[in-house]
């Protein structure tokens, strides 16, 4: 665990240990809510169904996202990729 | 490793104003992480956009930005580039922007192979003016201007930019941000006019009028769509009606026939332009 993680205070945070095909790792999940959308690219990209979309009443759509099960992740990115609107962190 | 976008970005204005899900997020960061791969600094940066959706980027960007007019952003940008060779200028337009209302500057800007690279983010429609039909539209689908459907054949951006001699020319999709990502970053690194094509999702225009108003079901009908390119080679014309050809178009990497490139860049445009600089400074 070299790298250094930056995830910004107004973040929420999951943590777990992860094994990516035989290797152990760590995975330090980010996510600002202030700032998602709801509009799920995240849920639907992932190909572990680590994101899943709940009940927001505060938000226009009514629905942000949040993380089921960090220890499914596989650090493949594709979630901090494809999110449009820079919410999402992984380390 | 998460990327660090805060480098880049006028936070201050962040959330943008794009709708949820929108397509040209998506494009935009991996246009800053092409930023990042090449090195450049802030300040050598120029980036420049005419009118639209796709066109409020420079609005967020932390670097030397221009918003321009509508169509008319590669004409202010080979003005920068002119007056400031050392700058790399990016431009950002819209299928609108670039091919509608600014074709014309299009073309020449790809026939004068000027060393900057143009970012169309190609949404099918004008997202911000309503979802009028444009250039890319495809037959049949509907827009605010063509309630029946439309029946006007559409641009292939890439051929039309190789055919007008840019050259570099790529095409990828919001599907594959890392696609996009090594595609923009080998446009920078490439000396002279430089085009990548985005194809991305406008839900709220386009995908409405045409039952995908969510931004998953367009970027899965994107997808649906998607061939590459060394695959669409050995397929008839007809099949890839309606189809996106993904992929580099040309490189300039390796030698080419007349009938790959018929166009093959002479020079570079802001190189030829010192010529005529050093002859007017020799007659004085
Ligand atoms: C000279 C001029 N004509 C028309 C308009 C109105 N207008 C603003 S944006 C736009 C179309 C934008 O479409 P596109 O370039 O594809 O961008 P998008 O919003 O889809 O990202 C039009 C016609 C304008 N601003 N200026
Ligand atoms: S990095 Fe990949 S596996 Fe992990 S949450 Fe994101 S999309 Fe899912
Ligand atoms: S992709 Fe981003 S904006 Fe969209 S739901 Fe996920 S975190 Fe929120
Ligand atoms: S109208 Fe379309 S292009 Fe414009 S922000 Fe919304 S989804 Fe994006
Ligand atoms: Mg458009």
């Amino acid at each position: 665990m070299s790298e250094k993680i930056n995830i910004p205070d107004h973040y929420s945070k999951w943590e777990s240990d992860v094994k990516i095909g035989k290797k152990d790792d760590h995975v330090t999940i980010g996510y600002w809510r202030d700032g998602c959308k709801g509009c799920g690219i995240c849920v639907d990209v992932c190909p572990k169904q680590v994101w899943e979309l709940i009940e927001a009443k505060d938000k226009w759509n009514g629905q942000v996202v949040q993380v089921t099960d960090a220890s499914k992740c596989i650090k493949c990115m594709l979630c901090e990729i494809h999110c449009p609107d820079f919410c999402i962190k992984i380390y | 490793m998460a990327f660090e976008y805060e480098k880049y970005l006028r936070m201050d204005k962040i959330p943008h104003l794009w709708c949820p899900g929108c397509g040209i997020g998506v494009v935009l960061k991996a246009m800053l992480r092409s930023v990042e791969n090449v090195g450049w600094e802030k300040n050598d940066i120029a980036f420049v956009s005419g009118i639209g959706c796709t066109s409020r980027a420079p609005g967020y960007i932390d670097c030397n930005t221009l918003h321009t007019t509508h169509g008319r952003a590669l004409s202010f940008a080979t003005g920068i580039k002119l007056a400031q060779p050392a700058k790399h200028v990016v431009i950002f337009s819209g299928d609108g922007d670039a091919t509608a209302i600014g074709g014309n500057h299009f073309i020449h800007a790809c026939r004068r192979n000027i060393d900057m690279t143009l970012v169309v983010v190609n949404n099918n429609t004008y997202g911000m003016t309503g979802g009028q039909h444009s250039p890319t539209t495809p037959i049949g689908y509907k827009a605010s201007t063509t309630v029946y459907g439309n029946i006007d054949p559409t641009f292939d951006i890439c051929l039309l930019a190789k055919a007008a001699g840019a050259s570099y020319v790529a095409r990828a999709t919001v599907n594959k941000g890392k696609m996009l990502e090594k595609y923009i970053t080998k446009g920078f690194e490439h000396k002279g006019f430089s085009v990548i094509v985005a194809t991305a999702n406008c839900h709220t225009q386009f995908g409405r009028k045409n039952k995908m108003s969510d931004p998953i079901s367009v970027r899965k009908w994107i997808e649906s769509r998607e061939i590459p390119i060394e695959k669409a080679r050995t397929m008839k014309a007809a099949e890839l009606n309606d189809k996106i050809i993904t992929g580099e178009f040309i490189t300039h990497e390796e030698e080419t026939t007349w009938w790959e490139n018929y166009n093959h860049p002479i020079h570079e445009y802001t190189e030829a332009y010192q010529t005529i600089r050093d002859k007017a400074q020799e007659r004085k």
